[in-house]
């Protein structure tokens, strides 16, 4: 094998690949990218919980599988309950180094498996959750959960009624339980993403991670857009980069370059909001500036 | 599970040979969801700017790579496949790479000539040689008149296709007007150094021998080829009355005097008319000898052809420009020059060459005093030596695209047909030429359209599409300053020949390499290995291939062509199959 030329790399990333070719995810999935670096972060020995998401598809039909690493398939309610059973199963058969890790989509995590989710959390078992939010009920047909962005478009919130209330802040949710980690990440900041992963793993308790993962066909974009996308998420701080130890320590990862860049160019990209006014691309704007402020205030408070 | 790497299909025949549970035993490898694809990402090597404006068709990009790894010595032997003269373009090219570099939009384009410059004087300290000659050696015989930066080019690279290659040169010495380049800009031994490299791959040189004089038109039958070389020769006269006095000395002849060590009578005030280059590097000649000088040119500035940083060196060292104004008379004293009678110009309508023409203003007529008039308007070709088969236009020897003439086997080149005035310039003649000459002594037809593309002696393989500021993705590049060129200070450098600028070092090399965006062309960031959700994107196993795809899973997303941020990836249409 060749030496490679490594002066010009933007990122150092695990070589190893731990996710197969072949899986039925759609072209562009940030879901099944999230998946790829997670494991390249965590290593093989782990153990990953599944719920009803679009995962469910993505891991293969039966007899085949798209990871390297054990999958647990389990209903759409109890990604949290599972993973703490996996856990203790684990503690009892001395195994404590194998992580658990679950990973669930939005609609398995803000709405449908939510309690599990407290009462796990609550109880600080030992795993990391993962949820792989793509701000609808994608893999069902894209109905709205409580996830997906104001105004949005989905199939249950038709243009002429867009979805009238805000997305929930789960990760606000997750850090109220007082978790030691909690944590955002994206696809186009990999080296950020597997950081947090790793940290993750060498946490013990319960750790949560909310993955902004765009779904070309639920979010109306180009395939080829996906990085873009939520690189401009970050940049224009709808979806900052930050991480919340022990629901007060509050630190930001990534700053936005030169002060950042208008939702609108983040919007613009998407058919989901392709019929926002620009009144209602100017509320988005004020709602996204005042979160960006109230982040910025808890990382001051959290500096020593 | 142990990890796979074939696709395995499994087929159950009986509930029997199912597992217990059902648990998967094979990976989704089976699913080739490449079929599912309709736009295919290619890895296309576009070409990058500054390669497409080199006159010489330098690979700059590759070889800013491979000294952004430190890999110097590589680094030159990339530019002397294309150009034996790094080391003097490094100095005197008016490099048209860096005016279409795509970095200027972020924070200035990169010192390219800088960076050539570097590599030059790298090799010289290392004492590197040229690569030798390893094409098998070829029975033909061809002669090359006149030893200027297009001969020697051209010499060069058909010595390196393994030709026997004599150059004729009607001077005492080898260069042509390289030669005459002032030792402030282009230090002799850096030109030396070059010129001996091409005569060491075994090029035969004959110095002091004028094709017409001590040459014949018979004695060229002997050769297969025979390539013109002559350059332009001629200084063109000011046309005014007057010029023939004691103090008027041509630019060249002035330029060559001093560079020959001569004695050259130069008086206190010395006018150089014209706005080449020639114009200043006659005036910065004169300077450097203590006169006083004064530049009269016709147009304004915008439209002196000298290259800007070379006004500016100009004016730093105190050379008076006094612009739109022209000579009608040299005032003369007893046979010797007492100054000039100048009529103020005006600018009219554009002329052919684009640039506005200067018209006199009536009655504007003045006078100024001189003791020496250096007219440094040009030159123009001495063909007096041609034979009637070889056409001329005015002034200059007629080619087509191949640099073949109409006498076929004698091609020709440089000056003496373009009169772009420029080493680079020249080199590409030279190198457009061997090639021709190359594939008329096989008998290959071969066009030669562009430059850029076809003067490759070892082409890589490249689409010639262009790539632009546009193309790229500038998420991945932040706006970094161009370094500045070390330079000696202008009230040093009158006093001296000392050379005035003076590169940089390694390090400020090294980063300068780093900044460059290598547009089109790959340089292993990983960032289209990185960013494939499908895991179709592997690493290849050559330098020309670093990376391969995975077309059986490739499912067309285009994630790694808009990730790419030097626009090395294309996607293209599958075929699509139709009904006949």
């Amino acid at each position: 094998m060749r030496e490679p030329k490594t002066y010009a790399r933007n990122y150092e990333i695990p070589e190893e690949e731990l996710t197969y070719s072949g899986s039925v995810s759609c072209p562009g999935c940030g879901a099944t990218l999230s998946m790829r670096y997670a494991l390249k972060a965590l290593g093989s020995n782990t153990i990953v919980v599944i719920p009803a998401c679009c995962w469910s598809i993505i891991a293969g039909p039966f007899p085949y599988s798209s990871l390297t690493v054990p999958i647990f398939h389990t209903a759409f309610e109890t990604a949290g309950a599972v993973s703490s059973g996996i856990s203790a199963a684990l503690d009892v058969l001395g195994k404590k180094d194998t992580t658990v890790l679950a990973w669930a989509g939005d609609g398995g995590t803000f709405d449908i498996g939510l309690q599990a989710l407290s009462g796990a959390v609550e109880r600080n078992e030992d795993f990391i959750y993962v949820c792989y939010d793509n701000e609808a009920y994608m893999n069902t047909g894209i109905q709205r959960s409580s996830a997906t962005p104001w105004m949005a478009w989905t199939t249950t919130t038709p243009v002429r009624h867009p979805k009238e209330e805000p997305k929930k802040d789960i990760v606000a949710i997750m850090a109220a339980h007082r978790i030691p980690y909690a944590a955002t990440a994206t696809v186009a900041y990999p080296d950020d993403m597997i950081a947090k992963f790793r940290k993750a793993k060498s946490i013990r308790g319960a750790k949560f991670i909310h993955i902004l993962s765009p779904c070309p066909p639920g979010w109306k974009s180009e395939a080829s857009d996906s990085i873009k996308l939520t690189r401009l998420a970050v940049q224009s701080k709808v979806f900052p980069l930050y991480e919340i130890e022990h629901g007060e320590k509050v630190t930001i990862n990534v700053w936005p370059k030169d002060g950042g860049v208008p939702v609108s160019e983040y919007l613009r990209l998407q058919g989901r909001f392709r019929h926002l006014s620009e009144d209602a691309i100017a509320a988005i704007q004020a709602e996204v500036d005042r979160n960006w402020e109230r982040l910025l205030k808890k990382a001051e408070m959290s500096m020593p | 599970m142990k990890k796979e790497t074939e696709a395995k299909v499994v087929t159950f025949t009986s509930e029997a040979e199912m597992p217990m549970m059902p648990a998967s035993v094979a990976s989704t490898l089976y699913n080739k969801t490449g079929s599912w694809r309709y736009m295919r990402p290619l890895y296309a090597n576009q070409t990058p700017p500054c390669n497409a404006a080199c006159p010489a068709g330098e690979d700059i990009v590759m070889y800013l790579q491979l000294t952004a790894q430190g890999r110097y010595a590589e680094a030159w032997q990339t530019i002397v496949r294309e150009n034996p003269f790094p080391g003097v373009c490094g100095r005197v090219c008016p490099h048209p790479c860096e005016s279409e570099c795509n970095r200027e939009h972020l924070g200035g384009a990169i010192a390219i000539h800088c960076q050539e410059r570097f590599l030059a004087d790298y090799a010289a300290a290392h004492e590197l040689d040229l690569p030798a000659v390893d094409a098998p050696p070829r029975e033909e015989r061809v002669a090359v008149v006149g030893a200027g930066p297009a001969g020697l080019s051209c010499a060069y690279h058909l010595r390196r296709m393994g030709y026997q290659v004599t150059v004729f040169e009607a001077k005492e010495q080898p260069g042509g007007m390289m030669r005459l380049i002032p030792e402030y800009r282009l230090p002799r031994k850096v030109l030396e150094r070059e010129i001996g490299a091409i005569v060491a791959l075994g090029v035969e040189m004959k110095t002091g021998v004028r094709l017409g004089v001590d040459l014949s038109w018979e004695d060229l039958q002997d050769y297969a080829a025979v390539f013109l070389a002559v350059g332009q020769s001629i200084s063109r006269e000011l046309g005014v009355p007057g010029e023939d006095a004691a103090g008027v000395l041509h630019g060249i002849e002035f330029l060559a005097q001093v560079k020959r060590g001569q004695k050259v009578g130069l008086g206190q005030k010395v006018a150089v008319i014209g706005g080449g280059n020639t114009a200043m590097d006659a005036a910065r000649t004169a300077r450097r000898l203590g006169a006083e000088v004064t530049i009269l040119y016709r147009r304004s500035r915008a439209e002196m052809p000298a290259i800007d940083e070379e006004v500016n060196e100009t004016l730093d060292e105190g050379v008076k420009i006094e612009f739109l104004c022209a000579p009608v008379a040299v005032l003369t004293e007893n046979g010797r020059v007492r100054g000039l009678r100048l009529t103020r110009m005006e600018l009219g309508a554009p002329d052919a060459s684009g640039r506005r023409r200067p018209v006199p203003v009536a009655g504007s007529e003045y006078e100024l005093e001189f003791d020496t008039v250096i007219p440094a308007l040009g030159q123009v070709a001495d063909l007096s030596f041609l034979r009637a088969e070889v056409q001329t236009e005015r002034g200059r020897i007629i080619t087509d695209e191949r640099t073949a003439t109409a006498c076929p086997p004698v091609f020709a080149g440089g000056d003496a047909v373009t009169a772009f005035g420029t080493v680079t310039a020249a080199v590409g003649s030279g190198k457009r030429a061997a090639l021709a000459i190359d594939c008329f002594l096989r008998g290959i037809e071969r066009p030669f359209p562009d430059l850029a593309h076809n003067v490759q002696a070892a082409p890589r393989r490249r689409d010639p599409t262009v790539v632009r500021f546009e193309n790229l993705n500038t998420a991945y590049f932040e706006e970094e300053p161009r370094p500045q060129e070390r330079q000696l200070p202008a009230a040093e450098r009158v006093t001296s020949f000392a050379e005035v600028n003076q590169g940089y070092g390694e390090e400020v090399a090294l980063n300068e390499a780093r900044r460059c965006f290598s547009c089109g062309t790959c340089n292993e960031c990983d960032n289209c290995l990185i960013f494939c959700p499908d895991v179709a994107v592997l690493r290849g196993d050559s330098d020309d291939e670093p990376f391969v795809f995975n077309y059986d899973y490739c499912k067309g997303c285009g994630i790694c062509v808009s990730e790419c941020p030097r626009h090395a990836i294309v996607f293209e249409e599958e075929v699509k199959f139709t009904k006949t």
